[in-house]
């Protein structure tokens, strides 16, 4: 991290544009979920990246993970694939309940 | 002994302590919240009803988001001033981050508390209506004049209790009750173990002279000197009584006989909701001792109008529309939910008068009473009731699952930067590089909260 009184000014700058991007995009979150969109889907969607965005912001320059030593992403590379196939398993919900029938 | 590389890093990690520390715990908590998220999921696909959407207080929620994106940029400028040697700032925004925190647990209060004082009422038809209950919910039930209680042979979960489970529901004065044996007692814990220990002593009695291999259950009749009415919830009875029951029975077994007085739920309805109502005009709501032919009018035209600005928004000319509206929430939202702002419908034109007189003040009484249509609902037709608690659907369940536990959370990081910042004076004079660690450890689990807020606002509040 940051450890020069120069590097540390610059990285308080940084903090409050991102803090600030942060509010404008949860504005943006809440206006679009009012816009009717072709179907609700489509908000869920939309409202899921820009929530991914955000959620990316934080974690990428709030918890420095653009540059961060090669152990942690060791560490959350487990957690992603762990992560990865719990969200994998609502792909069940898309077969038939009678197809399961038949077991 | 000193814990080794709490300031610097350790060679083979490249970092200190700590910092790895952190990053293994928040890997194990995305699991935990990823688990969690993914049973948002599966309960929103399976829903049988559409999913409530803009149904929490959205207000409140934006601005608990910006009190916690606030919080995670405080926290930052906290670490950073403590490299700079800045105390004083560095004390600030700790301070700052922590009353943060702080206002968005009273935030979640607020919100939490609207909900346990909201109730969901399903009539027999399907029909839903959601109100306050302004006195709660109560039986009456009078012309007691016999209490039956059973004293269990062996030890059992329902074993007579009356001073604790019947009494308390008794209206007005407790009067003296006679024995069998003709003596009056005042009836509390000492005369009633007393009572008890005489009872279990000839069930005892009567088990050795038939030769019985378990000691029998005995009842004893208390007869009380005056009638008593009873002013009970249904949740502190046995079971539910039937509508018009002459008999209810306590937690506690014992049994009274009498009247039901009143079994009618006062409630003071501010939504109607038809989802589930197969014929929605031949709703029981619609009743005329209930909301009436008014607010179904109301409904019927807010309906019409939804659908015909629907169509017109939508249509492709050819009687169809091009978007389909099951998909649209506020479309369905018109079709099935009708909010109550005011006593009486509002009215058009020649019923006009109709308006002035619901928006009468009451004089006396409360003052938000005149807001709702109050109905007093017969048991009859209530299927179920419930506060807008876990109990009430999945929606609920899933949202006071993920917003405790996330509320916890807020709690727990916000218990540890006080503790940095009012317990860590020392470090601060003697090894701030270390204290600066120390923050930037707790800022990342801080950040972390934050970071699933992002997800929870828009899926629990908006979308």
């Amino acid at each position: 991290m940051a450890d020069s009184p120069q590097e540390i000014q610059k990285a308080v700058r940084k903090i409050l544009w991102i803090g600030a991007i942060l509010i404008v995009f949860t504005v943006i979150t809440v206006a679009l979920s009012y816009v009717e969109l072709p179907s609700h889907s489509w908000n869920l969607i939309v409202g899921m990246i820009v929530a991914t965005f955000k959620a990316a912001l934080v974690a990428l320059v709030f918890m420095h993970l653009n540059h961060e030593a090669k152990l942690i992403y060791k560490i959350l590379a487990f957690t992603t694939v762990f992560a990865l196939a719990i969200f994998l398993l609502i792909y069940f919900t898309s077969l038939d309940p009678l197809e399961f029938a038949r077991f | 002994m000193d814990i080794p590389y709490t300031v610097t890093a350790r060679p083979d990690t490249g970092l200190y302590n700590a910092k790895v520390g952190i990053w293994l715990f928040l890997a194990s908590e995305v699991m935990l919240f990823g688990g969690l998220f993914s049973s948002y999921i599966f309960l929103r696909v399976g829903a049988d009803y559409p999913w409530p959407v803009h149904e929490l207080n959205v207000t409140l929620g934006f601005i608990n988001t910006l009190v916690l994106i606030g919080s995670s940029v405080t926290v930052l400028l906290a670490w950073a001033s403590l490299k700079l040697r800045r105390i004083g700032a560095y004390k600030l925004y700790m301070l700052i981050t922590v009353l943060c925190a702080a206002t968005f647990m009273v935030n979640k209060t607020f919100e939490y508390k609207a909900k346990f004082e909201h109730y969901s009422v399903t009539l027999t038809d399907g029909t839903i209506l959601t109100g306050h209950l302004p006195h709660g919910y109560s039986l009456e039930f009078g012309d007691v004049k016999t209490l039956n209680l059973t004293v269990a042979g062996k030890t059992s979960a329902v074993d007579a209790d009356p001073v604790k489970y019947v009494l308390p529901y008794v209206k007005g004065d407790v009067p003296k009750f006679r024995t069998e044996a003709g003596e009056e007692i005042t009836l509390d814990a000492a005369s009633f173990a007393k009572l008890k220990a005489e009872a279990h002593a000839k069930a005892v009695e009567k088990a050795k002279a038939e030769q019985l291999k378990e000691v029998p259950n005995w009842s004893v009749k208390l007869t009380a000197a005056a009638p008593l009415t009873f002013s009970v919830p249904p949740s502190k009875l046995l079971a539910k009584p039937a509508p018009g029951a002459t008999m209810i029975a306590f937690r506690d077994g014992t049994s009274v006989e009498g009247r039901m007085i009143n079994d009618k739920m006062t409630l003071e309805v501010d939504g109607v909701d038809l989802r589930a109502t197969p014929d929605k005009e031949k709703s029981l709501a619609w009743n005329e001792h209930y909301l009436g032919s008014a607010w179904k009018k109301a409904f019927i035209e807010q309906r019409d109008h939804a659908i015909a600005e629907f169509n017109e928004k939508y249509g492709d000319g050819k009687g169809g529309t091009t978007r389909d509206p099951n998909k649209s929430a506020t479309h369905q939202k018109h079709q099935f939910f009708m909010h109550l702002h005011s006593a009486k419908p509002e009215s058009h034109g020649a019923d006009g008068a109709h308006k002035a007189e619901a928006h009468a003040p009451a004089g006396h009484g409360e003052a938000h009473a005149s807001h709702h249509p109050e109905v007093q609902l017969e048991r009859k037709d209530v299927q179920f009731f419930s506060n807008f608690t876990p109990k009430l659907n999945s929606y609920y369940a899933i949202y006071f699952t993920l917003t405790g536990l996330h509320g916890m959370h807020v709690v727990a990081g916000a218990l540890v930067l006080a503790y940095f910042l009012v317990c860590n004076g020392r470090m601060l004079r003697e090894d701030p590089e270390r204290l600066a660690n120390r923050v930037e450890v707790g800022g990342l689990f801080w950040h972390f909260v934050d970071l699933v807020w992002i997800f929870l606002f828009p899926l629990l509040y908006l979308l």
